[in-house]
């Protein structure tokens, strides 16, 4: 049985095309992969290559006239073969997106060359190729999702916004306020790890919402080489017990309490996020007590604040819902793999936990706002004061830094996200320490 | 009409061309530099009779009949505003517009530019505009992206009777040449009008219905379509916000980029032929600003078919947007399938 030879789809877009020139005439011996003939379409010009060895018979397209794919050129005969009049054409004509592939029992169709397999390859994982709508590209960019993973609902495939929040689960604004759970408060103090020792001034480290002391552990290794190293959790975080926490101004007199249990002595008070924000606060009414003041994406500096990932921090019970919520910490969302989001779903509280965590979440930042404003307590500073923030930062707007005051030193680094001192403990280390 | 008294000014009604009617005679009255200037506007009382009786409160020598020429007479307006007066010339149809072009574009348009700012030319010219009315393809077009292509003129399609009397009054104060676009249909449109003197600013947009869906722009009588047929979608659950542009130059920017950012979705409706009208800059406006990203459709334009305006009333109907065409496009919009 010969051989056909068809016109292949080269591209994704392709419907029809034409033969620039046949690199075998009629008659002529080819051998398979060698190149058979030139393809034009109304994009590009390419090498097809012969998808058998044998006679190139029955050639019934003509140099430059534009058929449809699938169309039969020609016929390939085997050494032997008899030569008769041209074969019914066997293929039906290729309607779907896949290049034509043979069928075992039918004549071998053809001729997969590697540009085909290029343009394939590229169409199902490039989403520069996807069509999406400028609203849905700007929500999977901000939510580091692939739009190739995304089935779009629109016209030919069109991935609209509404099929990115569905893969992302986006609660409806109104919905991201957390239904409030039963939980029950607990006795106790909060939780402060200490490790180290030294002459230098301690560290005090508070971690940020949702978050506990095992976030800074990078950071920690290497400041506990030369002084006392505490990290003071949260209430509702970590080791920390449940405690109602009725606002801001609560919060900070609840973690001063905390503060004021380490002792007299000057300290390095380094904060994060939610914990920037209670460290500013705590430097506001503790002067005397603090050496150095270190503000890690600090919450505080302005009224916006991602309460959509909050929220779904908050929510998060297990790896497959707080993966997609982790991966926007990070400037590069690469930086939280498996591993590290099955780590971390591990160490998310209870469900009494993290109905408080989510509580206390509404109560700091009703409807996704941060219902505080420290601008003021960062004017009256008098330590050396800085900030570190990553300019990819999804969570806290970093040009919030833009408002400190002149003696408060910004440190912003390019394509870091929320979590300097995870994504870039080195640099973060050295910085605090200057 | 102005010596009625009115119990409830709030409530007070008066139709487009009465409110128009009542613009002109406050400035009259307030400012001896105001004159009107058209065909047949004195005693006749204006093609439509929009100008009525002021020339017998005025006279002849404010209320000023000219001779059938477009040319000559925006010609001497033009003049007549450069030395000082505050002519508001009345074209009977925009259409003629036509004629008076060298007048508009060439001088009214470029005098304070190439004077370097020593003189300026507050001329306004009124022109009855549109289809609708059965008087065929020389009377019935809207050709507000012409003058909209022009530096210099300032260009405003009222849509209710109260703007169509704060923007005369906007006009007549402004130091440029204003053109304001008056649909022929609107003239007898009741609304209600605030007593006294007022401005609707030039260059502002107006919200007339608040949505979270899609984002109407219309103009002139379109916006009233736009309207019904945001009426009808809001029974399908589908929540429309519908933009009055009002001026057409300078555009109102920042209304219809927030609405935008706000739905995401864009169809502009508008009279005036489809290819390169106002829609096409609305459209272009969206397309390069920030407000791109927030895009979840393609944008879509709704305007006249690439044709005279037909005698035939049927077929004058089809040339131009009807509230079917709104209402199918919206679905469309709203529905995801554009």
């Amino acid at each position: 049985m010969p051989t056909e030879v068809i016109l292949p789809k080269v591209d994704m877009d392709m419907a029809t095309g034409s033969i620039a020139s046949w690199h075998v005439a009629e008659g002529e011996e080819v051998a398979k992969g060698q190149p058979l003939f030139d393809i034009e379409t109304d994009k590009a010009a390419m090498e097809v290559e012969s998808p058998a060895s044998g006679r190139l018979h029955h050639v019934s397209v003509e140099v430059g006239s534009e058929v449809p794919i699938g169309t039969t050129l020609a016929w390939i005969y085997a050494d032997g073969e008899d030569v008769g009049p041209p074969p019914e054409h066997a293929t039906s004509a290729v309607t779907d997106d896949h290049v034509v592939s043979s069928d075992a029992g039918a004549p071998r169709a053809v001729l997969v060359d590697q540009s085909a397999k290029a343009s394939e390859l590229q169409g199902n994982s490039s989403s520069a190729k996807q069509r999406a709508t400028p609203a849905a590209r700007k929500l999977a960019t901000q939510s580091h999702v692939d739009l190739a993973d995304v089935t779009g609902s629109g016209p030919r495939a069109r991935v609209q916004r509404a099929d990115v929040e569905r893969l992302l689960d986006v609660p409806a604004p109104d919905a991201i306020a957390v239904p409030a759970l039963p939980w029950s408060t607990q006795q106790g103090d909060l939780s402060v790890l200490s490790s180290g020792s030294g002459e230098a001034a301690p560290w005090v480290l508070i971690h940020g919402f949702a978050a506990d002391a095992s976030g800074w552990s990078a950071v920690e290794k290497q400041l506990r080489m030369s002084a006392a190293v505490h990290r003071i959790e949260l209430p509702n975080h970590g080791r920390s017990p449940r405690r109602k926490v009725a606002d801001f101004r609560d919060l900070v007199s609840q973690m001063r309490q905390a503060f004021d249990g380490l002792g007299d002595q000057p300290v390095r008070l380094v904060g994060h996020s939610l914990g920037a924000a209670v460290s500013l606060a705590l430097a506001d009414t503790r002067p005397r007590r603090i050496e150095s003041l270190t503000l890690i994406s600090p919450a505080g500096l302005g009224p916006e604040i991602n309460g959509v990932v909050l929220a779904g921090i908050a929510r998060a019970s297990r790896p497959e819902s707080l993966g997609p919520w982790l991966k926007q910490l990070t400037g590069d969302p690469d930086v939280v793999t498996p591993n590290y989001v099955q780590a971390a779903a591990r160490q998310r509280p209870d469900g009494q936990g993290r109905a408080a965590q989510a509580s206390m979440m509404d109560a700091l930042f009703p409807d996704g706002v941060q219902a505080f404003d420290l601008h003021a307590a960062l004017s009256r500073l008098e330590c050396p004061t800085r900030i570190i923030w990553g300019r990819r930062d999804a969570i806290v707007p970093w040009k919030h830094a833009l408002r400190a005051p002149g003696q408060v030193a910004l440190h912003l680094f390019d394509d870091v996200g929320h979590l300097p001192h995870v994504e870039i403990p080195e640099q973060v280390c050295a910085l605090m320490m200057l | 009409m102005t010596g009625e008294a009115h119990t409830d000014s709030s409530l007070r009604q008066l139709s487009y061309a009465e409110a128009i009617r009542e613009a002109m005679d406050i400035a009259l009255a307030a400012d001896e530099r105001v004159i009107l200037m058209g065909e047949d506007i004195g005693v006749y009382g204006g093609a439509f009779q929009v100008t009525g009786d002021l020339v017998h409160k005025y006279g002849e020598d404010r209320v000023m009949d000219t001779p059938i020429s477009e040319l000559g007479g925006a010609g001497v307006a033009v003049g007549a505003a450069m030395t000082g007066l505050r002519p508001v010339f009345e074209f009977q149809f925009s259409d003629f517009a036509a004629l008076a072009m060298e007048q508009i574009v060439n001088q009214a348009a470029k005098v304070r530019f190439m004077l370097g700012g020593a003189a300026s030319v507050p001329v306004v010219m009124r022109f009855p505009a549109g289809s609708g009315t059965g008087a065929a393809a020389q009377h019935s077009q809207s050709l507000e992206a012409w003058f909209g292509h022009v530096p210099g003129l300032k260009v405003v399609q009222p849509s209710t009777p109260e703007d169509a009397k704060g923007l005369l009054l906007a006009a007549i104060e402004d130091p440029d040449p204003v053109m304001i676009f008056e649909h022929k249909i609107l003239y007898k449109m009741k609304g209600t009008v605030p007593d006294g003197h007022y401005t609707t600013p030039i260059g502002t947009a107006a919200v007339r219905r608040s949505g979270a869906d899609l984002t109407i722009v219309a103009t002139s009588l379109m916006v009233h379509k736009a309207l019904e047929a945001a009426a009808t979608l809001a029974d399908e659950a589908v929540d429309a916000e519908v933009i009055d542009l009002r001026t057409v130059r300078p555009m109102d920017r920042d209304t219809v980029l927030a609405s935008v950012r706000k739905t995401g979705r864009l169809l502009c409706v508008y009279e005036g032929v489809k290819t390169l009208g106002v829609g096409a800059e609305v459209s272009a406006m969206v397309a390069e600003s920030d407000a791109f990203d927030f895009l979840d459709a393609p944008i879509v334009r709704l305007g006249g078919a690439e044709s005279p305006i037909p005698y035939n009333p049927e077929l004058e109907k089809a040339v131009v947007p009807q509230v079917p065409d709104i209402l199918n496009a919206a679905r469309q919009l709203a529905g995801g399938t554009v």
